[in-house]
């Protein structure tokens, strides 16, 4: 047995157990700790290590040592420094706020969580007064730098109101000493010129969903136009167009796209990388589904097991891997945000993956009537009737009081990663996170059950898939390259 | 697919309850478990939910085995987590040419690290002589002994 | 216990040793399902006796026991992971009301 082997000791062994976590992958360990380090050793050096027997004489000694591997070399002020900056959001209070303008949507995704309502609900929509106050809460965050992310159903449904919150933000951000960012996220297809024209100057960043070629995007972005997938390209051509042209009096940001993937993107994920390729766009991020909100109803037609989503994941950077070689620049986001903990050991602001997650406290949706959600998946649970992640109402409620609402609390301690036993002993745990909203939808509670938990599965499958390619070099630099500032 | 109930004995003098219960708990997405006293240890049964019976038992003593070597780098490491924690909430940058004494602490970090010590000590002192005072994040009671659980609607 | 596995809750008693799964921890598990059945629990000095009655045919005895087990696991850790636990929370909390610590 590995530890039976280990137990003989040389003279100059450190004979104290280190403090690690491990994963067996294939042959291999893959050895973590609290401060984000990793290692892959052989089953003897695992051995050897777990057992505080691994001498200065041994190869990878200097190495472990300096990731903190060795119990008596660890160096207390930098191990202590790189836990800081990679959980540097416990700093902070929350950064995204997210303004859903309106319910209503001209689109009927077959995925949709948003809980869309048809384009002629206006009860739906935000109004002015609601959407100032909105920014006004958001701006009583302690954080420094806030972002504003408007979204819906479709945001450019409620077009003046959107316009008004905008113009008030940038005004408010010239006196309140924090830094503030605008985007919006849209399906455009009711963008216009002089939507654009506003929106660039006021340095709003734009995000689309592109789900692939057009029979696949259309496949799963149904709209009564029929021409989901044509406005999405005319749009994200014409703000490339302009990014290219930038003027001294405000910047253009490049159009992002988002990529859902469902039971109909797995057999294509070469289709749906050229297609990204083919519109310029440097970054895809690689989304799975989640059965929440109206998406759980259709599972069993557009749903897929981890299993399923972590053989599309490691196709698809397998593929870019190869255009990456060939002179491509396209980089995939999730992998880029856990890339930066792994080999930058810094917080990439993902709020989905950290301890605890960024419910609240990371994040606030802020509904059409006021009413603050810890984050838009817990609006979505509200609006199919359970308010349990509802955490107060901008009109009714002091910043401090939502932030020590019941469910805020409750959010932070369910997904507090060293209170889940599994999580807790994972390998994975400097990189991860769990999300109370999932749990609470897919398993029945807050905490969940990981071990059959399958949003766990689908990280461990991301992660599995990352640490094994970072194991060659030649992945290993263009991986690292995704991450280079 | 078979529903055979497999039964694996665990000797107390090899593995804590507290192994046995957390190994079972890591094949759990695989059968449904069930511990029950035994002479000299426990009886863990397990009613697979798709996989063959055998990887299951092959599953549970390889966890049975990590969950023990586990146990003793946590218990080895308790401390040391701790004071790292702390130290890396308070810690600032210290600019080069200023030397630190052996703990790596300022005076004023030590202070603060005190405090914060103390202020989560008195959180823990408050729950575990069970006083009735409420912390004043309610962060201690759980959820459901809070609010009691949700009607209706949520499934698994 | 096989046997009471494999059938769905419609009529199920357990018994469930102290020593192996505390009493928090099968109330906690009864939490979790009462939206799905109604379960009773008979605390005893050595065990807990627990009678459930499904409201739906989809769960069985072995879902609740792998509950409880998912509870008995949570109240194992914070024994001995309390008080990191509580160290996060704590910072987490304070810094998002703009309180430092």
């Amino acid at each position: 047995m590995a530890q039976k082997t280990a137990a003989k000791k040389s003279k100059k062994t450190t004979s104290v157990l280190p403090q690690v976590l491990w994963r067996k992958i294939g042959a291999s360990y893959l050895l973590t700790n609290d401060s984000g380090h990793y290692a892959w050793l052989k089953e003897k050096d695992f051995a050897l290590v777990t057992a505080g027997g691994m001498t200065e004489l041994h190869p990878l000694f200097s190495e472990l040592a300096v990731k903190g591997f060795i119990r008596n070399r660890l160096d207390f002020n930098d191990l202590a420094a790189k836990w800081k900056k990679k959980n540097a959001y416990l700093n902070y209070g929350p950064g995204l706020h997210i303004l859903v303008m309106t319910l209503r949507c001209n689109h009927k995704c077959l995925y949709c969580q948003s809980s869309a309502a048809g384009v002629g609900d206006k009860k739906t929509d935000m109004n002015l007064a609601t959407a100032r106050k909105s920014v006004d809460f958001a701006f009583n965050s302690p954080n420094p730098g806030i972002t504003i992310e408007f979204q819906g159903g479709e945001p450019l449904l409620n077009w003046e109101v959107l316009k008004g919150a905008v113009e008030y933000a940038r005004k408010k951000s010239g006196t309140a000493g924090k830094e503030l960012k605008l985007a919006l996220v849209s399906n455009f297809s009711l963008m216009t010129e002089e939507k654009a024209d506003f929106l660039l100057k006021n340095e709003v960043s734009l995000c689309t969903s592109l789900d692939g070629p057009k029979n696949l995007h259309d496949k799963n972005r149904i709209c009564s136009s029929g021409n989901s997938h044509s406005d999405t390209v005319k749009w994200i051509k014409y703000f490339q167009k302009r990014c290219k042209k930038q003027v001294t009096e405000y910047r253009v940001f490049k159009p992002s796209a988002l990529l859902t993937v469902s039971k109909y993107s797995l057999p294509l994920h070469k289709e749906i990388i050229d297609e990204y390729v083919s519109l310029g766009l440097e970054d895809i991020f690689v989304r799975p589904l989640a059965p929440i909100g109206y998406a759980r109803k259709l599972w069993g037609t557009i749903g897929y097991d981890a299993a399923d989503f972590a053989a599309f994941y490691l196709k698809s950077l397998d593929y870019m891997l190869k255009l990456n070689r060939q002179g491509v620049v396209i980089r995939e986001k999730m992998a880029t945000m856990m890339l930066d903990k792994i080999v930058n050991l810094q917080d990439p602001g993902y709020l989905d993956a950290r301890c605890p997650c960024g419910a609240a406290i990371g994040q606030i949706a802020y509904n059409h009537n006021g009413d603050l959600y810890t984050c838009d998946e817990g609006r979505m649970v509200g609006w199919e009737g359970d308010d349990i992640f509802r955490i107060g109402n901008v009109f009714k409620d002091s910043y401090k009081k939502v932030m020590t609402a019941p469910a805020t609390k409750v959010c932070v301690v369910s997904s507090n990663l060293e209170a889940q036993p599994a999580c807790a002993r994972c390998a994975y745990k400097p990189y991860c996170g769990v999300c109370p909203v999932y749990n609470y939808e897919v398993q029945g509670s807050l905490w969940g059950n990981i071990p059959s938990n399958d949003r766990c599965g689908l990280f461990k499958g991301i992660l599995d898939t990352l640490f094994t390619l970072l194991k060659s070099p030649g992945n290993a630099e263009i991986l690292k390259k995704w991450v280079t500032k | 697919m078979t529903k055979t109930t497999l039964s694996v004995k665990v000797n107390a003098k090899d593995y804590d309850l507290d192994a046995v219960r957390y190994a079972a708990y890591a094949v759990s997405d695989a059968a449904y478990v069930f511990i029950k006293p035994g002479v000299g240890g426990v009886t863990v049964e397990f009613v697979p939910k798709n996989a063959a019976a055998k990887s299951i038992s092959v599953r549970f003593k390889g966890e049975l085995k990590d969950e023990k070597l586990r146990a003793s780098i946590f218990d080895a490491n308790r401390d040391l987590r701790e004071f790292m924690i702390l130290k890396a909430l308070v810690y600032e940058e210290i600019p080069a040419g200023v030397r630190q004494e052996d703990s790596g602490l300022t005076p004023e970090q030590e202070k603060e690290l005190d405090a914060l010590i103390a202020q989560v000590e008195g959180e823990i002192k408050k729950e575990s002589a069970g006083n009735k005072t409420k912390d004043p994040l309610g962060i201690t009671r759980t959820w459901e002994e809070k609010y009691g659980a949700k009607n209706g609607r949520k499934k698994k | 216990m096989g046997d009471k596995m494999k059938t769905s809750l419609s009529e199920k008693k357990l018994i469930l040793d102290n020593r192996i799964y505390c009493g928090e921890a099968v109330k906690l598990a009864a939490f979790v399902f009462s939206g799905r059945a109604d379960i009773q629990i008979k605390p005893g000095k050595s065990a807990s006796q627990v009678l459930i009655g499904a409201r739906s045919s989809d769960l069985t005895a072995g879902d609740f026991m792998n509950e409880v087990l998912n509870q008995q696991c949570r109240i194992d850790l914070a024994k001995k992971n309390s008080k990191i636990a509580g160290i996060i929370v704590t910072k987490a909390l304070l810094s998002a009301a703009g309180k430092k610590g």
